[in-house]
């Protein structure tokens, strides 16, 4: 660990990297033979949500052409334990071709084993899928989830059903036979329908400020159409859209859960009973009120102590330093949750307690917690 | 694989104890166990005849309101106050629900039973006053017979 992370007294998990194909590691190879002239001729492209960030996305001062560049200036420097990583397969399904789609998701989860997994034990795969075809996507989960570092499923948030839909039951039967999450990521709302159900925003400003729009919606689908009643024991991961429109949707749909429970008579609980225990926020990028307590309300509403775990979104215009994100009057208590064990919990990583134990590099760390 | 995943894909940790809210819920309102008969304030509201199968009718006199509701041949009192939010619960539907079940399933439960507020939907049962969204929802019943004359007598 170097000399800049010793401000931090806790280890992280980091749960949105952006790794990216580059000349020395390209995506081509991945590609199973047959379909190599199709990715070639464009057959697997996908729509545009028609919003680049006119600044561009990534950080300026941020490369990330290979693993060793994200050990070096993200790990290393903010004491990031474990980083998962969210590779650009995960928009695969928007792809109109099913065939070339799969094709392509399956060569993705390879170059996150070759050049990532494998490069350092520390980062952790996110298997890419595509929706539009259930049950090949659910032999695809069971295929690289056998590759211990493969912790969930991704796939993005605009889709063609709602996720709830009980097309997609068979990839949730795969994740939880598995033992792997279910993450969702923002960035393509916009690509099928417009990103809004009245219209299409008028800039990257507005699009990005209703990405929660599409969220609530798909957790919203998950909840109602019974997904947790059928796989009791899947963890849904909502990344990158926030968690400040989490209580009102919980409590929202507690209070119709009353009136209208019995047009799904499947769920047993209140909505808000299966959020809490069946899905996960990340924090980046992080609500930043005006009054810094208002955050800490917020976590207290959603019970972050189980729920939301910490994401930086490397190497990405709006990355959240895990230094300078948190509000200072945090308890100790719940930042240990949001920064390692939330995360350590839903992906089956060591406990913080084991992973002190039997990390030298981390006796530094349990000194400076007590 | 860890054992706490085993466990987790063996749904030994699903997170919930093993009765839901809803089961005691509906186990209460399966029981049909009517109010206890006590000591109390009878109110005469008229001849049963006059109340047909699945009709209700509402007593007020100022100071206290239920409504009188023939299921199926039996007369059963509600209080005429929703719990929740003090709407005028008996001007609500009478329905059927679902009993919690399977993901895709619909089993009708409690048919004619059910009094679904006016105001914001909350389900009742009408014959134990349990209500159908939660463990502890409930509203007051009233005993309830009909006399030698045939009129209703109401028990407060």
């Amino acid at each position: 660990m170097s000399e800049n992370s010793k401000h931090l007294d806790l280890p992280l998990i980091d749960c949105d990297i952006h790794p990216h194909a580059t000349s020395e590691m390209p995506l081509m190879p991945h590609i199973a033979e047959d379909f190599r002239q199709a990715v070639a001729q464009g057959q697997a492209s996908q729509p545009g949500q028609g919003y680049a960030n006119p600044f561009g996305v990534q950080r300026r001062d941020a490369t990330i052409d290979g693993p060793q560049d994200v050990i070096d200036n993200l790990l290393e420097r903010y004491g990031i334990v474990y980083g998962v990583l969210q590779p650009p397969g995960l928009n695969i399904s928007l792809a109109a071709n099913i065939d070339v789609g799969c094709a392509v998701a399956r060569a993705w989860n390879e170059w996150q084993i070759e050049h990532w997994l494998n490069y350092d034990a520390r980062f952790l795969g996110s298997i890419c899928v595509n929706m539009n075809d259930p049950v090949q996507a659910a032999k695809e989960i069971r295929r690289a989830a056998q590759h211990p570092q493969m912790v969930q499923v991704i796939v993005t948030g605009e889709s063609t059903m709602l996720y709830g839909h009980r097309h997609y039951f068979p990839i949730y039967e795969a994740c939880t036979e598995m033992g792997i999450a279910f993450a969702l990521h923002p960035g393509n709302e916009g690509a099928r329908t417009p990103s809004t159900p009245i219209g299409a925003p008028s800039s990257y400003f507005e699009w990005h400020s209703t990405i929660p729009l599409t969220y609530m919606a798909q957790l919203a689908s998950l909840v109602c159409e019974g997904v947790f009643e059928k796989f009791p024991t899947l963890k849904a991961v909502f990344v990158e859209a926030g968690f400040g429109w989490l209580p009102h949707l919980m409590w929202r749909m507690d209070k119709n859960f009353k009136a209208l429970r019995s047009t799904t008579p499947w769920l047993k609980h209140l909505p808000s009973e299966y959020i809490l225990e069946h899905v996960r926020v990340t924090t980046q990028p992080m609500e930043e009120p005006r009054k810094p307590e208002h955050l800490l309300q917020i976590f207290d509403m959603i019970e972050a102590h189980r729920t939301v775990c910490f994401a930086s979104d490397y190497p990405h215009w709006d990355f959240d330093d895990p230094r300078r994100v948190f509000p200072p009057r945090m308890e100790k208590a719940l930042k240990e949750r949001i920064f390692y064990s939330n995360a350590a919990e839903l992906y089956d990583l060591p406990s913080l307690e084991e992973f002190v134990g039997t990390q030298p590099v981390a006796s530094a760390l349990v000194e400076a917690t007590k | 694989m860890s054992e706490k995943k085993r466990e987790n894909i063996a749904g030994l940790n699903n997170g919930f104890g093993p009765e839901s809210p809803l089961d005691y819920a509906f186990k209460v309102a399966d029981a049909a166990a009517p109010p206890v008969a006590k000591r109390g304030r009878k109110i005469n509201i008229g001849a049963a005849s006059k109340i047909a199968p699945g009709e209700k009718k509402i007593f007020d006199n100022g100071e206290i309101s239920f409504g009188v509701f023939n299921i199926g041949g039996k007369f059963h009192a509600i209080k005429n106050v929703c719990p929740h939010a003090g709407a005028p619960l008996c001007m609500g539907h009478i329905q059927t629900t679902h009993r919690p079940g399977a993901v895709g399933e619909f089993d009708p439960a409690l048919e004619g039973r059910v009094l679904r507020c006016p105001w914001h939907g909350w389900e009742f049962d009408i014959v134990t006053g349990k209500g159908l969204y939660d463990a502890h929802g409930r509203v007051a019943t009233y005993p309830c017979e009909v006399d030698e004359n045939g009129n209703v007598v109401v028990t407060l």
